[in-house]
């Protein structure tokens, strides 16, 4: 009777411990995911180049107002008092943390405003495209008539 | 005995378990490291970008826009100065031996529109319009994801009421940053 219920609590034990040794592997890998899906390399990235994109896209006279939450996040979580995302030329960088962060050039020839700003609780970057930099352009038909 | 037996096999199953498992982390550790590790490629998006800018530079409306090609049916716009003309600016950052081979590439193809043809492209009217390094020109038939990427795109214009067609080709590098 003794041995019968030392055995039980052996078949316990190592049960016990097989589903937290699983268990653990399961939460280190569950870890590892979400922490290469928030790495701060990949979002300086895809933000510097999403709005190089919009940028490039850009129309003069367009108001432009981009969703940075994420990245304002990383960049809170990462202590990085400094400008999430500056633009020089027609050089887009993005910083998130300490570091050199992350540029992107775009080709649009267009001066953006130097009022650019961070709206709706610092979550949203805001600017607007002013005029094309060079002159000479092609004439618009409608601008002729 | 038979008991015996009956533990031990479980042990080796747990082994395997461990094993199974171990494969199945590495393989999810392998595509994570490979889908995250890989930078976003932008570079087809920017190329039809491009083409889209130099198309709203040609034509508005269907027509071609006045000051493209002038009165003795000659183009204005030429490889010097079809860069301000068009607003793009191909200056890059600098990054690995980007400032000294341009990352961009664009042609532009005026051709007569031929009802005959099954593509539709006549004879070419104008002489091409061409503006940064021409060598990534040389790449666009090899298959690739280190190459860089080739964009091209037809549409029809008006030319004084008569029917042409553009042929835009836009290539952009940039491999280092995209792949």
């Amino acid at each position: 009777m003794k041995k019968r219920s030392s055995k039980k609590g052996n078949i316990l034990t190592e049960n016990v411990i097989f589903i937290v040794l699983n268990l653990v592997f399961l939460t280190i890998l569950i870890l590892f995911l979400f922490s290469k899906m928030g790495d701060v390399g990949t979002l300086e990235e895809k933000t510097a180049k999403q709005i190089a994109l919009i940028i490039d896209s850009a129309k003069p006279g367009m108001e432009i107002s981009l969703s940075i939450k994420d990245a304002v996040e990383k960049a809170n979580k990462e202590n990085w008092g400094g400008k999430i995302v500056f633009i020089e030329g027609n050089i887009i960088t993005v910083q998130l943390k300490e570091g050199r962060g992350y540029s992107y050039s775009f080709f649009n020839d267009v001066e953006l405003s130097k009022n650019y700003h961070y709206a709706n609780e610092g979550n949203e970057y805001e600017f607007a495209v002013e005029a094309y930099k060079k002159g000479g352009a092609v004439e618009s038909n409608e601008e002729t008539e | 005995m038979k008991r015996l037996n009956k533990r031990g096999t479980d042990k080796i199953i747990s082994v395997y378990w461990f094993v199974i498992l171990f494969i199945v982390a590495a393989a999810i550790v392998y595509m994570a490291v490979v889908f995250y590790g890989e930078p976003y490629d932008v570079r087809e998006t920017e190329a039809n970008i491009m083409i889209n800018q130099i198309a709203d530079c040609i034509s508005q409306g269907g027509e071609i826009k006045d000051g493209v090609i002038n009165e003795e049916g000659k183009l204005e716009l030429t490889n010097e100065n079809i860069l301000s003309k068009c607003h793009l600016d191909f200056n890059v950052e600098d990054f690995k031996d980007w400032k000294k081979q341009e990352q961009f590439y664009f042609e532009i193809n005026f051709y007569k529109f031929n009802k005959d043809a099954p593509d539709g492209l006549g004879s070419k009217f104008v002489n091409d319009t061409i503006a940064g390094n021409m060598n990534l020109k040389e790449y666009c038939d090899k298959k690739g994801k280190n190459f860089p990427v080739c964009v091209e795109r037809n549409f029809y214009v008006l030319v004084k009421e008569n029917p042409y067609i553009i042929k835009i080709k836009s290539i952009v590098r940039k491999t280092e940053k995209n792949v």
